[in-house]
């Protein structure tokens, strides 16, 4: 060997070892760049990688495939490019990629070095959409369901949309659906993923841990539906909810000062209109022409129902409820008109998780206890009647097993959570080895969009370990002031002339 | 004639190598470079974002206590500690009257917009009272019955076709600048000695007393010194790749990328720049009498290929300069790294106008050395 080749080998050997170890990232992103195609969705400037994969339809048959579509929000600084967030969306019914937005603002820390995936789950979205039709706001308004049985109504509309979808919905249960995300999860090069589940896609994560835990790092379940719950438990939890707003505005002096016996004047109105509907003429939303206005007690229930899942809507309810009573039904029929910001939810895909999985297994007593409150009572009922329709295959006793796993799991639960409350979460982590349950005493649904849960969830991804998390945070109370007036949350002498 | 250049070649790269130190003090910069630039880039990355939890003075909060904690749910708060920024939010004592009427109840965001330090934490401010505003106001319309969708006549969609690796801006500049200046300094030191130092150490008279043409002389020296050169980028790009994957880029929302692909692509980009480079060097340090007349020269030429790369940088006049060479090799790395497609025709050209420079000034160098003012040092 030649003297001065010896320096000359030393520096170029010590920098083979770099060059390796950045050569393992390689293979992935040329296997990225086969299928994905740049795309954007609404409310995101980002530009995101769109792509998607054939997948059999059935398990039996395999000659029918459907598409299913997904999205990766690519990371700030790829440092884990082996690894990657897959996000589950909720509903069910909910598509994945159109709430990218939402997701990308959730995992905004957990983005810093990780890309996100987004599928769109089988029967949403862009992934062989199963949705019924539905009426038009008009439509909606004027319809007086408590003319009809619930029973017979939900018939009607099962009937048209089977005669629309044409399909069977059991290919598209939580089961069915698990296979696809790990294809795409293949597809993708990534190795490992950490999971992440809002509302029912915390059961389609759960169900995902289940089949392919050699996949899955770490898993945030938020808003945790338990295996072993039906979703038709969620009545209570309604209840719940409004109960505390309700107690909130007793004990708060401008609330109750401004709204006394908020909870009478609904108990009131709700008795008045399960009586007979009142039926006024009311402007549209958006157009402003005057339209029929039926306040029927579903109506009324739901409207307010809806407006619990977030601290912006929940300001309103009193001032809705409060003006209501007195007649004006302005309110009402803007929070009847307000588009939900969750996105459209396909009905039929619903149906499949909601019939496969929520129905047959309810026993007596769990009916009992369902029919306690109002919207286990309406679900019940309206799932009796589309159910047998649909015929989806139940799914198999196993699946309600409550998942018995050693990953580390990160439960988080608001207080208020007018749909999945934080006992649910403790029902789900009873056979979880590595699992641990955070609660925002005053987060609704949904944690990480409201607290600090979003800086919670990226720490806890790059450690694999909640043991150092500072949950401290998410104590903070997040509650809105109660509109006091049509004007905001400041009560004024002059009010009963402003109303 | 390729043998004799192979022989001279290696006594070249012998003589580099014996002197180690100043070898080494060669490769310092490739090494270095990069290091104090992502401590610089920490520094400034954590003056121009804003902090997580941001500090500001709110003066009248009692007017407006729904406001304060919608400030607070995106940590934004009133402080009096020393980590305070020197932002004010005044909040008018009609607040809570106008609020109650429906009249806009005015705050004041009272704040130097000069200060870079600052500006990114007024932006927020501002954003989050612009969430507020549409917030309440949506509240408004719907306690009236309207849906506040109406509210946005035109639903504006942007579409950024930026990637995190292409939002770099000015920090991709400066560091590919300091890739590209890895070329000419890990080397100047030895071109000088090759050259001038040859010659004051009487060997270079030596040298050209045997059997060999000047070229042959010439071209040996910018191979070994090239060498060095390319030894030098190597090292600066292998060291960038570490460094800038520490600096926090992702607190601004985007990530300088250097993976092995990059490292490739500059290594063969760099190659004609190392031989031209050589060969300016050794052509210049000829033409000075001394060593010390040649290190001013050195120095002093250097700044053409460091303005080029800064005219990048800062994106003055690219349309042209893109065309020019060592600033088309420049911009080429940074679309590269951005993740575009590779300006092709820019890059062929100017490495062609690079090698065409190398040939020009390595035939000057031969031809100075057949004359005896040169060798001499007359």
């Amino acid at each position: 060997m030649n003297k001065y080749g010896k320096p000359l080998i030393k520096l170029i050997k010590s920098s083979l070892i770099p060059l390796a170890i950045a050569c393992s990232g390689l293979t992935h992103a040329q296997q990225n760049s086969k299928v994905l195609q740049p795309c954007y969705v609404d409310g995101l400037e980002d530009r995101l990688m769109c792509g998607s994969i054939s997948q059999p339809l059935s398990k039996d048959n395999s000659e029918e495939s459907i598409e299913i579509h997904f999205a990766v929000i690519p990371a700030i600084k790829e440092t884990n490019p082996t690894e990657a967030v897959l996000a589950f969306a909720g509903g069910p019914g909910q598509s994945a990629i159109e709430v990218a937005p939402i997701f990308a603002r959730n995992l905004r820390y957990a983005r810093e070095n990780r890309d996100i995936i987004l599928v769109d789950q089988r029967g949403t979205g862009k992934s062989n959409l199963l949705q019924c039709d539905t009426d038009n706001l008009e439509q909606q308004f004027a319809l007086d369901d408590q003319a009809v049985p619930l029973f017979k109504l939900a018939k009607e509309e099962t009937q048209a949309c089977i005669k629309k979808l044409n399909t069977d919905l059991s290919n598209f249960t939580t089961v069915a659906a698990a296979s696809d995300f790990e294809a795409v999860r293949i597809a993708l090069g990534y190795e490992t993923l950490h999971l992440y589940g809002a509302s029912y896609g915390t059961r389609i994560a759960q169900e995902y841990m289940r089949q392919y835990p050699n996949s899955v790092a770490t898993a945030v379940l938020d808003g945790v539906v338990p295996m072993q719950q039906s979703l038709v438990a969620i009545g209570d939890a309604i209840d719940d909810s409004l109960a505390a707003l309700f107690k909130r505005c007793a004990e708060e002096h401008v609330c109750n000062g401004q709204y006394p016996n908020l909870e009478d004047k609904y108990q009131t109105l709700i008795n008045t209109v399960k009586t007979s509907p009142i039926k006024v003429s009311v402007r549209h939303p958006r157009t402003f022409e005057l339209i029929d206005l039926v306040i029927t007690e579903s109506k009324l229930r739901g409207s307010i129902r809806m407006a619990l899942y977030g601290h912006t809507t929940r300001a309103l309810v009193p001032l809705v409820i409060d003006a209501a009573h007195k007649g004006n039904y302005n309110p009402l029929v803007g929070l009847l008109g307000n588009e939900n910001t969750f996105g459209a939810i396909a009905m039929g895909m619903h149906s499949a998780i909601t019939c496969g999985e929520d129905w047959p297994n309810m026993t007596d007593q769990d009916r009992a206890k369902y029919k306690k409150s109002y919207f286990g009572r309406l679900m019940i009922e309206a799932l009796d009647a589309s159910c047998p329709l649909w015929q989806v295959k139940p799914v198999e006793q196993y699946f309600y097993q409550p998942l018995k796993t050693a990953i580390p799991t990160l439960l988080l639960s608001g207080g208020l959570d007018p749909a999945t409350p934080p006992s649910w979460a403790e029902l789900a982590m009873v056979n979880m080895g590595n699992a641990k349950h955070l609660v925002a005493p005053t987060a609704t649904h949904g944690v990480a969009a409201q607290t600090c849960a979003n800086k919670l969830i990226g720490e806890f991804i790059n450690l694999r370990t909640f043991e150092s998390l500072d949950s401290e945070c998410l104590e903070k109370d997040n509650t809105k002031q109660y509109f006091m007036n049509i004007n905001g949350p400041v009560a004024s002498q002059s009010n009963e002339e402003l109303q | 004639m390729m043998n004799l250049i192979k022989v001279l070649y290696k006594k070249e790269m012998i003589d580099a190598s014996r002197d180690k130190r100043s070898v080494m003090a060669g490769l310092y910069y490739a090494i270095g470079a990069p290091i104090v630039m992502c401590l610089l880039f920490t520094v400034l990355l954590k003056q121009l974002s804003s902090p997580e939890a941001l500090e500001i003075t709110i003066e009248n909060a009692d007017y407006a206590p729904n406001l304060v904690r919608y400030l607070e749910g995106k940590d934004i708060s009133h402080g009096e500690s020393g980590s305070v920024k020197a932002i004010t939010l005044m909040i008018s004592e009609q607040y809570p009257q106008n609020m109650s009427q429906g009249k806009s109840a005015t705050v004041t965001i009272i704040a130097d917009k000069s200060d870079n330090k600052l500006i990114k934490s007024v932006r927020r401010l501002e954003r989050a009272l612009a969430r507020y505003n549409s917030e309440v106001a949506g509240l408004r319309l719907i306690s009236r019955g309207i849906d506040p969708n109406i509210m946005r006549a035109v639903n504006v969609q942007t579409h950024d076709q930026a990637t995190p690796d292409s939002k770099g801006g000015m920090f991709l500049g400066i560091a590919t600048l300091s890739i590209i200046i890895a070329l000419f300094y890990s080397a100047m030191n030895l071109a000088i000695d090759t050259s001038a130092g040859e010659r004051e150490r009487n060997s270079l008279a030596l040298l050209l007393s045997h059997p060999l043409s000047s070229t042959q002389i010439v071209l040996a020296k910018v191979a070994a010194i090239a060498s060095y050169s390319m030894m030098g980028l190597v090292l600066v790009l292998v060291v960038s790749k570490f460094a800038y994957g520490m600096v926090p880029w992702e607190q601004l929302g985007f990530s300088i990328n250097i993976d092995v692909m990059f490292i490739l692509f500059c290594t063969l980009l760099g190659l004609p720049i190392a031989l031209m480079s050589a060969s300016l060097l050794v052509f210049v340090s000829f033409m000075a009498k001394s060593f010390k007349e040649a290190q001013s020269y050195v120095a002093f030429v250097l700044f053409v290929p460091i303005g080029l790369s800064m005219m990048t940088t800062y994106d003055i006049g690219t349309d042209y300069v893109q065309w020019i060479p060592i600033a088309a090799q420049q911009y080429a790395m940074i679309e590269v790294i951005k993740g575009n497609e590779l300006p092709l025709l820019q890059v062929l050209l100017s490495s062609i106008s690079t090698l065409g420079l190398f040939a020009i000034f390595a035939a000057l160098s031969s031809r100075m050395l057949k004359s005896e003012k040169v060798v001499f040092g007359l």
